[in-house]
């Protein structure tokens, strides 16, 4: 047979040139295989939160309301809309949505798939081809929940808060930094998070809606601004708007504080029962105190496939036998809900992982390393991962007094370790 | 004689064919577009739209005078046996004495078999009576002792200030699931928590120091709520007479949506939601009597 094509270096070494051809056409024909597998491949589109769907237990038709509604509200991935009530600039979302190209002055769009969708997902629900291999997993924007930020536990991050997180990216984690994107098009970005976030949270406000309604309203939600509006996408998007008057107030450490005063001073609080920061960092500060947690994105996945299994457990125990058709038909579509939740819970979420306390003597901060960072740390805690806030139980003064001891850490050694702890760190990672 | 030439072949073709379809993942619902487009349009509109309001629950104030609503939950199965939790964690504090920590999610009265830890609150009400005869004189207190929340389940109104206070030698935290709440506690300490908005069914209150400290919470506008006691009774005082009410009920295990208490009560004409309706009259006192509770409809 005549070789499809001609090796271009002629390489003839180990019989290579013979077989050739037959590696091209079996190439070709997986190829072929690979790209007639599936149909052509469709316009990009928003995924639901299957999820919050099936645990609230919607219909097909109320799960299509909810679509149709952020249909609505936010556009597709290719062609997104803004409602003025968001506060969003449309200008700076286009430049991160749609597949990667040069728009008309050859300026690059396309930013969020090109860069960040294959972790954070098209969606923002951190399901992106990448994300299953990733720990700690990527942000899932859907909730409305971040962790790092200037702001009060509550509140969300300032614009300024995302931008300096897509600069530095988080060290310690596979979250890379931005720092080669020009500033308008990190800013740009930073604007696609909110709308994606606020997207996700107007979602799952609708999804729980229908719980709420009463009888009378069919399962319909109603589809007035009124509602729609002011009901469920306000209460996600006005916080955004807020995020600058939420700052964490900082007040300077005092003058004249000796350094050395201050880590003995902070090393007592770090180990004494009012910060007990050593209850869950370990007494080695290693990480190692409360290991088994699970974080806000987490956690839900471990507790509905509890539900799961303790329903399948029912069914199973359950006799059909005397039930009444009734009955034999609520039977039959708790089966099904069991099926389809354990099929969503494949396909649209990842194994669960355990949060770890900081390991505190590598001296890396995932929400920078600058002392400030560890200040608004301390203060309000990280929201949407178990560890608190000290605000109110620890006075500012104190606080700055366990931030010097936290950043003396990596380079404390007193010999209470021990020659082991090398050895520690190891077997822990 | 496998060559690996041939290896390669075969493996591109059990690649292709593998590879062609990626996992099965359920079908995402897809939107109506014509839909999108007339409520996109009406949304960007300023005009106001129809004349209905944006809660999703409606009561008009039809009457005046005032009722109250009680009675009983019993639980009509076998009690189960109360576990101990598992408690390896500041024992010196959490276990003095040899104390044992229950497991309180399903708590029934063995002489009464009463039910405890119901949670009953009407959904929407037109009107409240004055806030000083509905909320409790004493301020609303929200206490941990022994590694352990005081109340498994407690309830407070919007707006309220909670005493979350800590009464161990030890130090906790107070984690309340949905709420982004989550605050040292020093020991002999407390903090003040104001809520700010409802909870829709309770939420989950956690220590993540000490994994098994579990409580829930309800924060209501209107403080129309109550909680069964030991016996399993409850009783809510000053409701609005002459409006039809809906009452939601919840419990821990309950095995309906959200965990909502769904009961065959077709004289209440009780939902799988977990919801009843009742019109009092002006000065009625409603008592509703023993209200089963069969085993099936608690989880594990
Ligand atoms: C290689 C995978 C990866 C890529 C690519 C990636 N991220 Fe991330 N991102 C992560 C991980 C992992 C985290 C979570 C880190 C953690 O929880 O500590 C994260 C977290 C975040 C957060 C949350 C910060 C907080 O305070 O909670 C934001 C916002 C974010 N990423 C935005 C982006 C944007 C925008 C892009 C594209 C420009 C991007 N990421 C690209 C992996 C990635
Ligand atoms: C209830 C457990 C808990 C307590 C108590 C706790 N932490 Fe943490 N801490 C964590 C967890 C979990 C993380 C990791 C969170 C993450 O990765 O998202 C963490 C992370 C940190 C970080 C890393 C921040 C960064 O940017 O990477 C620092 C610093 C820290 N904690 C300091 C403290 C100090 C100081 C105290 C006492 C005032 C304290 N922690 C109390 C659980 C706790």
């Amino acid at each position: 047979m005549t070789p499809l094509l001609k090796s271009p270096r002629g390489s003839d070494r180990h019989g290579f040139k013979k077989t050739h051809s037959w590696v091209v056409f079996c190439t070709l024909l997986g190829c072929f295989f690979v790209s007639s597998g599936c149909n052509k491949t469709p316009p990009a589109s928003f995924r639901s939160n299957m999820i919050e769907a099936t645990k609230q237990r919607l219909s097909q038709s109320q799960e299509k309301q909810v679509a149709t509604v952020l249909l609505a509200m936010f556009g597709t991935p290719d062609n997104p809309v803004v409602l003025a009530e968001t506060g969003l600039d449309l200008e700076k979302l286009t430049l991160c949505a749609g597949p990667v190209r040069s728009d008309i002055v050859g300026r690059k769009n396309g930013l969020y798939r090109e860069h960040c969708a294959h972790c954070h997902g098209i969606t923002g629900d951190a399901m992106g081809p990448t994300a299953a291999f990733l720990n700690p997993y990527p942000r899932d924007y859907r909730p409305g929940v971040f962790k790092f930020k200037s702001t009060e536990r509550v509140e969300k991050p300032t614009h300024v808060d995302l931008v300096r997180i897509l600069h530095n990216g988080i060290a310690g984690t596979s979250m890379p930094s931005f720092a080669l994107l020009s500033e308008t098009q990190i800013d740009a970005l930073a604007e696609y998070v909110k709308y994606l976030s606020i997207r996700g949270e107007t979602e799952l406000s609708l999804m729980r809606a229908f719980f709420e309604l009463d009888d009378d309203a069919k399962g319909i939600l109603p589809e007035t601004r009124e509602f729609l509006i002011g009901e469920m996408l306000l209460p996600a998007s006005e916080k955004w708007l807020a995020a600058k008057e939420s700052q964490i107030p900082v007040p300077l450490i005092s003058e004249g504080v000796d350094l050395v005063e201050s880590i003995a001073k902070g090393k007592a609080l770090f180990y004494g029962d009012k910060a007990n920061c050593v209850k869950c960092h370990g007494v080695t500060g290693l990480g190692d105190g409360q290991a088994n947690d699970y974080d806000d994105w987490n956690k839900p996945i471990v507790e509905i496939d509890k539900e799961l299994r303790g329903t399948r457990e029912r069914i199973k125990v359950t006799a059909t036998a005397s039930m009444s058709p009734e009955e034999l038909a609520e039977h039959v579509a708790l089966q099904d809900w069991v099926t389809k939740l354990s099929q969503v819970l494949d396909g649209d979420s990842l194994k669960p992982r355990t949060v770890v306390p900081r390991n505190l003597r590598h001296g890396v901060y995932r929400g920078g390393r600058r002392p400030l960072d560890l200040y608004y740390r301390i203060y309000a805690g990280i929201n949407g991962a178990p560890m608190p806030a000290a605000k109110g139980a620890v006075s500012p003064e104190d606080i700055w007094h366990i931030v010097n001891y936290v950043r003396s850490l990596p380079y404390e050694f007193d010999g209470e370790l021990g020659a082991d702890r090398p050895l520690i760190a190891r077997e822990r990672f | 004689m496998v060559r690996p030439v041939h290896f390669i072949c075969i493996s591109a073709i059990v690649l292709g064919l593998a590879g062609g379809c990626g996992p099965s993942r359920i079908s995402s619902p897809s939107a109506d577009d014509a839909a999108a487009q007339q409520l996109r349009v009406m949304l960007g509109s300023t005009a106001a739209s129809g004349n209905s309001s944006g809660d999703l629950t409606s009561a008009e104030s039809t009457g005046t005078g005032w009722g109250s609503l009680s009675g009983r939950f019993v639980f009509t199965g076998t009690p189960p046996e109360t576990k101990a939790l598992v408690i390896d964690k500041d024992t010196e504090i959490c276990s003095k004495d040899g104390r044992k920590s229950l497991d309180r999610s399903l708590l029934v009265d063995s002489s009464t078999k009463g039910l405890a830890n119901v949670v009953l609150f009407v959904r929407k009400v037109s009107r409240v009576k004055e806030p000083s005869e509905t909320v409790a004189a004493s301020a609303a207190v929200f206490d941990q002792k022994w590694c352990e929340f005081l109340s498994p389940v407690f309830s407070a109104k919007v707006g309220q200030a909670v005493d979350v206070r800590n009464s161990d030698p030890i130090g906790h935290n107070t984690n309340i699931s949905g709420s982004s709440f989550n605050q040292l506690i020093p020991a002999g300490q407390g903090t003040t928590y104001t809520p700010d908005r409802e909870t829709g069914m309770p939420s989950m209150v956690i220590c993540n120091i000490h994994p098994w400290m579990k409580a829930y919470v309800l924060f209501r506008k209107d403080g129309y709520a109550a909680i069964s006691g030991t016996d399993g009774s409850f009783r809510i005082q000053n409701l609005p007479a002459e409006e039809l009410l809906e009452f939601q009920v919840w419990h821990e295990r309950s095995t309906g949506p959200n965990g909502s208490l769904g009961l065959e009560k077709p004289e209440l004409k009780w939902t799988k939601k977990g919801r009843f309706q009742i019109k009092l009259v002006p000065d009625e006192e409603k008592n509703l009597g023993d209200i089963e509770v069969p085993a099936g409809v608690l989880g594990g």
